[in-house]
């Protein structure tokens, strides 16, 4: 995580010149400069990462140049929206992704396999902010069924900014999620898939048909079984790309979570909190790899390598 | 003063002012940016003027033509006996706290929005020192006769002094937050419900605000929407009533559907061609690296023969655009009557000049632009890259987002660059005092002239427009400048960005020309 | 013939499947497009002079308007469709490809060179890819744009975008091939004849590439092509959200990007014609994919 940080920081400090965003046009070249200096912009680059991650270690994220606001608490309140997103999309992917991929593995020669294989693979071809702008052009504008920007009613529970509790949430709620859901999903069925092929060949399955155990039985209990371990991990492992690459979605949609929040800082130099941003994304990324890794170790000791691309 | 490209819509027809009723009106909008902050002395950019207009006023304010009436002034009149203005300041006014507005609450703004922390001290340059007369007159002493200061203080907002000291927020916020970051206290129409930096901001009418109120609105949301085809969707899909701006080459489409209004009009921002006048060399040639051609007032008109506005404006602006002469658009105060023809699109003449200059062939040089500044920055200059090369002049395009563009510029990294200015002021001077004169550090003039243009007349007359009190001498002064400007081709001005706002057609607002949106306007039927 | 297609199951199963031809002609299609897109386009898009405003806007050749100089239409700048879409494709197959190119290279190397020496190397390279997957994409490839930015001087970063760009699809690529090259590595080190070559005294290079890599090409050959379109997905996002390639040197993404602008306008075929074109090529390199990775695990079909 400091090795994030610091690419983060150093990197940033490319990115442009703060100042110039922060200024209105008639602010003369002195004031800029009084202003550079007062943001410590103008110390030694080792100065000034010194600085930074002493601060975030003592726990003071620093202030937006842009708002001025402190820059945890703007991500703090943009993380619920962030997680919800990934949370439902996520959950789209499951509950899509596991039937398809177990229908697609005991059919492996129908018609409807090879059409849902088909129509997966066009889903991961299409660029993921197509797919946003086409939910949006035909469910909002031309159906005008539902709301195309931002998060729709929220409620405050426990200082959690959840949309799960009202309708016009949950409605908000439904075409992010979709498009951030596609690839996943995709990815879900053809693992799912891939494993239930796998676990269906394997001698334990055959033995259970030749003792004549219900086939019905096999498939779910199991076959399933055996297979949700490994789909499991990897998903959870892909939950913090998810979070990531909610950035596209989060854009295309006015989401107001964490991705929209770093892309406006972009466009306004706003490095303190493209660096804290970066920070927390490697921390979820850690965390989750952690968890996972825990998992995994209790649940599959031969601690499989297995290609997840 | 009088200011005709302002036009008022009304879209609704005549039904609109039975609707003027008491039942709740919520009234939900979008624009491309968050205002950063609610200090009004902290950062000195249109998207946070323009919204807190609706919150604070000024001693001044402009009405829907652009003209200055009163606001918390009643009256003003020049200063007797030296330089300067009187302002006689209304009673009766409250601020959204229930505190009383005096005189002492426009000193300690004037104090606070001058202070080194503030944004907007440039506006105070001319001050050279402000009396609190009674509570309700006051002073401001200019170093010069100013016949502009009441105009140019229009978005000077006021906050009520006890309440700023009481919460900490004395100074504008510079490096961290403070309560003015995120709370408001104004005097005007308009108080904040509720607001969630760059996700929404709520607003509700102020009960006891001085003025009568024209709107109807119970509660009034925004939301910054930064991708415009996301915003358009938005309104299409009735998520919102009203959209500033949309995308030009969306007007047809939505004029064409049935419950929508576009409303059209021509902001005071000039787009130009800069030319780096100072620069001894081309630093982006690859044929021509021992001069710079566009020291050469032939090769600079050259450049303006080479476009063609009337193919910029029919495919890229869909007929949307006013070709520019000068540095400001007709209507604005000091625009240049005598002076209001632009070079013509004439490829041959181009040539001809570029000829006797001493390149028949031509020459490359580098063209910067910017890619999310203006309306279709990167298009137009794609397209005037495109008219140069038919001409020999074979621009080297390079475009970029705003963010590290000022940065370029200011460090002399161009040979053409692309700008667009709004001027501030509503006025001539205010061009000629950032664009035309030379550059000078010590007296903030020319800041924004990047490429020095420097001519020893135009910097002489500067001074006399500001203090001349004779609307026609000083017309005469500013003739002479545009005709200069125009001789030399100082830069070349192509035309004035159109503005345009999209809303349902049950809403009825008032498009200004500075393209601030002003809730007071607003009526939903 | 039928002997030969049956001895070599690849092409067996390549002549069952039609999905699989038809999606070898796109490519192959596409690809012979992009690579004499100067011979066949009527108009060089990197070329001002070539076009003209006056013909900006115009429909594909079957709509009002249209005519037959453009068949599939023109964008706001006057320029043929049809001639940006095969210099588009031009350029996203060349970074595409380098870029997967730059990080096989740089997968398999480290990835080999973990599995074989093990210890605290394989425990570094690891480590590095564990962050390099904690950053996404996007954000890889915007670090090293701000890098370039900072580095290089300005005259140079407009020439090298294309260059900026395809290293950093390429750093966002490298983990899968490090892994599946040190995993593979792992197997086959056990194995006894690796075991025997490790003995005999061979030079690391020499077992790595000679030993270990021709038996993990298979996998490799899977993983080069699902990359190949994940590097023309990412630059078209790159692109779309601004931080890929300028106007003037426009790639698929870059086009989509443009054509984005028109998305409600009416001026459908600025943005569908090249999006249409990039899910084809996507598609079709996912298919054959799909089909390598069918070869070469029998144990799916």
């Amino acid at each position: 995580m400091l090795a994030v940080a610091f690419l983060a920081f150093s990197l940033f400090r490319f990115v442009g010149d703060p100042i110039t965003q922060m200024t209105g046009v008639e602010t003369s070249v002195e004031d800029q400069e009084r202003l550079r200096e007062e943001l410590g912009l103008n110390d030694p680059f080792a100065f000034q990462f010194a600085r930074f991650t002493g601060d975030m270690l003592n726990g003071d994220f620093g202030f937006s140049y842009r708002t001025r606001q402190p820059v945890a608490e703007m991500i703090a309140t943009r993380i619920p929206a962030t997680l919800e997103l990934g949370f439902v999309a996520l959950l789209i992917s499951l509950f899509v992704g596991i039937p398809t991929g177990v229908y697609t593995a005991l059919r492996p020669r129908g018609v409807a396999t090879q059409a849902m294989l088909m129509l997966t693979l066009i889903g991961v071809s299409i660029p993921t902010f197509v797919i946003g702008i086409m939910l949006i052009f035909f469910f909002g504008v031309q159906l005008g069924w539902l709301p195309t920007f931002g998060r729709g009613g929220t409620v405050n529970a426990w200082g959690w900014e959840t949309s799960f509790l009202t309708v016009d949430g949950w409605r908000a709620l439904i075409l992010p999620a979709i498009t951030l859901g596609v690839y996943q999903l995709t990815l879900t069925m053809r693992l799912v898939r891939a494993e239930m092929m796998e676990v269906m060949q394997s001698d334990y399955i055959r033995f259970a048909t030749a003792r004549g155990v219900p086939m019905r039985r096999i498939y779910f209990k199991h076959a399933l079984a055996n297979t949700m371990v490994p789909v499991i991990t990897i998903i959870g492992l892909q939950f913090g790309g998810v979070i990531a690459f909610s950035i596209v979605t989060e854009s295309v949609f006015q989401w107001p979570g964490m991705g929209l929040l770093f892309l406006e800082s972009i466009r306004f130099v706003d490095i303190p909190v493209m660096g804290v941003y970066l920070v927390v994304i490697a921390f979820f990324f850690v965390l989750v790899n952690l968890i996972v890794d825990l998992l995994y170790v209790v649940i599959d000791p031969r601690l499989r390598i297995r290609d997840v691309s | 003063m009088t200011y005709d490209i302002a036009k008022t819509f009304v879209l609704g027809g005549a039904l609109s002012m039975a609707a003027l009723s008491v039942q709740a009106e919520s009234f939900n909008w979008a624009s491309t940016t968050d205002p950063q902050t609610m200090d009004p002395h902290a950062v000195n950019s249109a998207p946070v003027l323009s919204f807190l207009n609706n919150i604070y006023e000024g001693l001044v304010r402009r009405g829907q033509d652009m003209s200055i009436e009163p606001s918390l002034a009643t009256s003003w009149e020049p200063l007797e006996g030296e330089n300067g203005w009187r302002f006689n300041l209304r009673e009766g006014v409250t601020f959204q706290d229930g505190a009383a507005f005096t005189s002492a609450d426009v000193m300690f703004s004037y104090e606070r929005a001058s202070n080194e922390a503030a944004d907007v001290r440039s506006w105070f340059a001319p001050v050279t020192e402000v009396r609190v007369v009674d509570d309700y007159t006051i002073d401001f002493a200019t170093n010069a006769p100013n016949p502009l200061f009441p105009s140019s203080i229009a978005n000077f907002m006021i906050l009520d002094s006890d309440w700023a000291t009481a919460n900490d927020a004395a100074l504008p916020a510079r490096d961290a937050e403070n309560y003015a970051t995120l709370n408001v206290n104004g005097t005007g129409p308009f108080m904040v419900a509720s607001r969630d930096p760059g996700v929404k901001t709520v607003l509700t009418p102020h009960a006891g605000w001085w003025d009568a109120a024209t709107h109807n609105v119970t509660e009034a949301t925004f939301a910054p929407i930064g991708n415009a085809a996301t915003g358009l969707a938005a309104l299409l899909s009735g998520d919102i009533d009203f959209i500033q701006p949309i995308p030009l080459q969306d007007v047809d489409q939505v004029e064409s559907r049935d419950g929508f209004n576009v409303l059209e009009g021509e902001e005071t921002r000039v787009i130009m061609f800069g030319f780096g006048h100072e620069h001894d060399t081309l630093l982006y040639s690859t044929d021509v690296t021992d001069v710079n051609p566009f020291q050469d007032p032939r090769v600079r008109l050259a450049a303006a023969h080479a476009i063609d506005l009337a193919s910029i404006d029919r495919v890229l602006f869909r007929g949307k655009i006013e070709g520019a002469s000068q540095l400001v658009p007709a209507g604005i105060s000091g625009f240049s009557e005598a002076n209001s023809d632009r070079p013509a699109y004439d490829p041959d003449r181009a040539k001809e000049l570029l000829a006797e200059a001493g390149y028949p062939d031509g020459f490359s040089f580098g063209l910067k632009c910017t890619n999310d500044r203006y309306i279709n920055d990167e298009a137009l200059c794609r397209a005037a890259a495109s008219m140069f090369a038919a001409v020999g002049l074979n621009a080297e395009l390079s475009t970029g987002p705003v963010r590290d563009y000022w940065t370029q510029l200011r460090e002399d990294d161009f040979d053409m660059y692309l700008l667009g200015w709004s001027p501030g002021t509503f006025d001539m001077e205010h061009p000629i005092r950032f664009l035309l004169h030379s550059q000078d550090d010590e007296a903030k003039l020319g800041s924004w002239n990047f490429g020095n243009y420097s001519n020893a007349r135009v910097d002489e007359l500067l001074p006399l427009v500001q203090q001349e009190i004779d609307p026609a001498a000083r017309q005469a002064m500013i003739d002479e400048i545009v005709a200069i400007t125009q001789e030399e081709v100082a830069y070349i001005p192509l035309y004035t960005q159109p503005l345009i706002w999209a809303a349902k057609e049950n809403i009825d607002l008032t498009q200004r020309a500075d393209n601030f949106f002003m809730l007071r306007w607003v009526t939903v039927n | 013939m039928r002997d030969f297609i049956n001895r070599h199951e690849g092409l067996w199963l390549f002549t069952r499947s039609p999905a699989v031809i038809i999606a070898a002609i796109v490519a192959i299609a596409i690809l012979f497009g992009a690579l004499f897109a100067p011979w066949i386009a009527s108009v060089n898009p990197y070329d001002l002079a070539s076009f003209s405003l006056m013909d900006g806007l115009l429909p594909p050749v079957w709509q009002e308007f249209g005519t037959e100089r453009f068949l599939l239409g023109t964008d706001d700048q006057g320029r043929d469709m049809i001639s940006s879409i095969l210099y588009g494709a031009r350029l996203s197959l060349m970074i595409g490809v380098s870029a997967m190119i730059i990080a096989t290279t740089l997968g398999v190397g480290l990835g080999l060179a973990a599995g074989y020496f093990g210890g605290r190397f394989d425990a570094v390279v690891m480590r590095i890819a564990d962050i390099q997957l904690a950053l996404p994409a996007i954000l890889t490839a915007l670090l090293i744009d701000g890098i370039a930015r900072g580095i290089l001087p300005t005259e140079m970063q407009q020439d090298l975008r294309v260059v900026v760009l395809t290293l950093a699809i390429a750093l966002s690529l490298w983990v899968n091939f490090a892994r599946t090259a040190r995993a593979s590595t792992f197997v086959e080190m056990n194995k006894e004849y690796v075991q025997a070559a490790v003995m005999q005294g061979q030079h690391p290079l020499r077992v790595m590439f000679v030993h270990i890599l021709p038996n993990i090409l298979g996998p490799l050959l899977v993983i080069m092509t699902v990359d190949l379109a994940s590097a023309i997905l990412l630059e078209a996002t790159l692109s779309f959200l601004g931080i890929g390639l300028p106007a003037d040197s426009p790639s698929l993404g870059t086009l989509i990007r443009i054509g984005m602008q028109f998305l409600l306008s009416g001026e459908w075929w600025i943005l569908w014609i090249p999006t249409l074109f990039l899910v084809a090529l996507v598609v079709s390199i996912n298919v054959l994919g799909d089909f390598l990775r069918d070869v070469f695990n029998p144990r799916l079909r």
